[in-house]
């Protein structure tokens, strides 16, 4: 019997499930960022805005990355439904705790499904996700350095606002 | 045609010439593409089978599934449907299999 499966997919077809899940995932990481903008733009933290602006930008190249590499590759990419996004948040420390916590999830996320293509010997996913785990440790190590700035200078009065005012530094 | 998988409803089938699937679905027998296998295998993963266990959220206990953009309209109860999901999982799994042992 042909492999026609092999003929119309290169990417394994459970790593594509994951990789779907992960679109949805970052797709949902974009929204979060976005109520993190508002929240800061009525607080007037604008750089702070600015960065959760571009945050959100960045989560969804990541989404279209991911979305353009399975239906590149013969497999069907899934438009993700998002719901759930908190806009309540009591500080700006929380907010980029939040955040950090957020890209360790991620992180975790994408080393999962690393480990699944080992199992199943789909090396080409496998390469293709190398630049997200770089990626990640990027992502990580910024909101580390931010929430360093916390412990250093306070949370309130002047110093959330040097602190607003450094966000924009980071990069 | 080589049979992938029979079920107690359905069976599968990969037809080499053609480069293409089929579903024998009992009163009918459905062509489908890769894409539009991968389609179906999307949709039936997707249902929540234990929603046709709870009459508010699925009160009727039936499935209305399209296939290949909307040609085939079917409607399958609670058993067609876990029937459905035993032979898509399987169908995979076998094509899987085939895979590792032509390579
Ligand atoms: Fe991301
Ligand atoms: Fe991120």
């Amino acid at each position: 019997m042909k492999d026609i499966v092999r003929q119309k997919i290169g990417i394994n077809v459970d790593v594509m499930d994951l990789l779907n899940e992960q679109i949805a995932k970052e797709a949902h990481s974009a929204a979060v960022y976005l109520a993190m903008a508002s929240w800061c733009d009525h607080n007037g933290l604008i750089y702070s805005a600015e960065f959760f602006y571009k945050q959100s930008y960045e989560e969804r190249e990541h989404m279209l990355k991911i979305f353009k590499f399975i239906n590149e590759n013969g497999g069907t990419a899934y438009s993700p439904e998002v719901s759930n996004i908190n806009h309540d948040f009591n500080s700006l420390q929380e907010i980029f705790e939040t955040a950090l916590d957020q890209e360790i999830q991620i992180s975790k996320s994408i080393h999962n499904i690393v480990t699944k293509c080992r199992k199943v010997m789909d090396y080409g996913t496998e390469n293709f996700l190398q630049w997200f785990i770089q990626e990640q440790m990027e992502e990580e190590n910024q909101f580390r350095r931010i929430l360093e700035m916390f412990d250093l200078m306070g949370t309130d009065g002047i110093a959330l606002k040097l602190i607003d005012e450094r966000v924009k530094h980071v990069e | 045609m080589n049979l992938l998988y029979k079920t107690y409803y359905f069976s599968s089938y990969q037809c080499d010439q053609r480069r293409c699937f089929y579903i024998d679905f009992g009163h009918k027998q459905v062509k489908l593409s890769f894409c539009q296998l991968l389609a179906l295998r999307q949709k039936v993963q997707t249902i929540d089978i234990a929603s046709h266990f709870d009459k508010d959220l699925n009160y009727s206990g039936i499935e209305i599934i399209t296939l290949c953009n909307r040609e085939h309209l079917f409607v399958f109860d609670t058993l067609q449907v876990m029937d459905l999901k035993q032979l898509l999982k399987a169908t995979f799994g076998i094509l899987e299999l085939n895979s590792l042992v032509l390579h």
